[in-house]
């Protein structure tokens, strides 16, 4: 149900999708982008941030990326960065019928302000 | 209650000695990923293989089953489908062990387990992955999965060079993006071959074996039940890189075997045999080897 409805890839979450769909695991992958005053930048995902990543690639819900973002404020603090802003984009790969043409799409475009609510995208 | 979890179920109740050792032995064989509960796991397998007290309490399985569903939790939304299908078995066998007819209700519940997940796999593949029947899925993996990798060239008769202009076209575009010059794409008949056998041969089997399993008959069904089951785990296997879920199933099906079929549970261990070694031996990159030279 969750794969239909919130992003959950049907490799996981117990519903005996694998080996079903190329929509796995190792096909989708996020991109988390911070801004603060004098900063715009994508960083690159750390192996702190690596399961976390992992988990809301997989099923990129609210609560997951919530958990990514506040791994990579914790992160970009230890290194004296300032974050006001984190951005997560949500991609996997998708292959075309016949001639297996690939190309990303994005699947989720969330934003989570430091100190405030976290606000999805879409 | 705790008496009853507790109290080793009699050898008379018929819940073969086999199905708890092989049980016992997928968990040191594949021990779960999680530091802080791996070491239970084991100390619970090693026990219930030295000890046939441990062995036959359904206490042992019954807290198996809720370590292996903590690390579920633990690991959200991460684990495979077959730590799940190991969750409910290792429950099923404790709540079997506890029961008056401990045999005859584990081999039920194998069976509707059975039934269940390769029905639900057959749901993802025939209905609700587009991907899947019109072949994308095993044309995609089979150049892309490097589990797969040796298979692709042996039965698709692919070189490895091929292989790596393959990869390389597989690589993906922004959406929209197309490039001007894209990159060849070989595909020899003998590859497009082996991805739609791999794809029905896979669906059909499944099928086959969620029918069989979900139609509660004796006989001639009960009979055609373990010869999908059987052929499903000794095809499947030689290629799927997920080996814990091969013994799991083989394990499953040595339960629903009543004590006179000596064939049949011989040909359950010989399988879970069969599925280690494929699991440890790289056949299929000796013979790609073989075949590059």
């Amino acid at each position: 149900m969750f794969a239909r409805t919130a992003g959950l890839s049907p490799w996981k979450g117990g519903g005996f999708g694998m080996f079903s769909t190329t929509d796995d695991a190792g096909r989708r992958h996020v991109r988390v982008f911070v801004s603060a005053p004098e900063r715009s930048e994508e960083i690159a995902i750390s192996p702190s941030l690596e399961d976390a990543a992992r988990r809301a690639a997989v099923w990129p819900t609210d609560a997951a990326l919530s958990r990514l973002a506040r791994r990579v404020v914790e992160r970009e603090g230890r290194y004296r960065r300032p974050v006001d802003t984190v951005r997560i984009e949500t991609w996997r790969i998708k292959y075309a019928p016949d001639t297996l043409a690939a190309t990303t799409s994005l699947m989720r475009d969330f934003v989570y302000r430091v100190d405030e609510t976290p606000a999805p995208r879409r | 209650m705790l008496t009853r979890l507790l109290r080793p179920a009699d050898d008379a109740d018929g819940v073969p000695d086999s199905v708890l050792t092989l049980t016992a032995i997928i968990l040191l064989l594949r021990p779960l990923d999680v530091w802080w509960l791996a070491p239970f796991v084991l100390a619970a397998a090693c026990l219930s293989l030295i000890l046939r007290p441990v062995r036959r309490a359904p206490l042992t399985w019954v807290l198996v089953a809720v370590l292996v569903a903590i690390r579920i939790v633990y690991v959200w939304p991460l684990s495979d489908n077959h730590i799940y299908l190991l969750a409910y078995w290792c429950l099923a066998m404790g709540l079997a062990l506890s029961g008056p007819i401990p045999a005859a209700t584990l081999s039920a519940s194998s069976r509707w387990l059975l039934g269940a997940a390769f029905a639900m796999a057959v749901l993802w593949k025939a209905v609700l992955s587009p991907d899947y029947v019109d072949g994308r899925f095993f044309r995609v993996t089979l150049l892309t999965d490097e589990r797969f990798a040796d298979a692709s060239l042996v039965f698709g008769g692919l070189s490895r060079d091929q292989m790596a202009v393959n990869r390389k076209f597989l690589e993906p575009l922004p959406e929209g993006a197309e490039l001007l010059e894209p990159p060849a794409f070989v595909e020899p008949p003998r590859l497009r071959a082996f991805s739609a056998i791999a794809t029905w041969g896979g669906l059909v089997l499944e099928a086959l074996v969620a029918l069989l399993s979900l139609i509660p008959a004796e006989g001639r069904i009960q009979l055609a039940r373990h010869a999908s089951l059987l052929l499903f785990c000794a095809t499947t296997y030689a290629l799927a890189p997920v080996a814990g879920f091969g013994w799991l199933l083989a394990t499953m099906g040595l339960a629903q075997c009543r004590p006179g079929q000596r064939t049949l549970r011989g040909a359950y261990a010989a399988v879970f045999i069969l599925i280690l070694l494929y699991s440890e031996i790289p056949w299929a990159g000796v013979l790609a080897g073989w075949a590059a030279r």
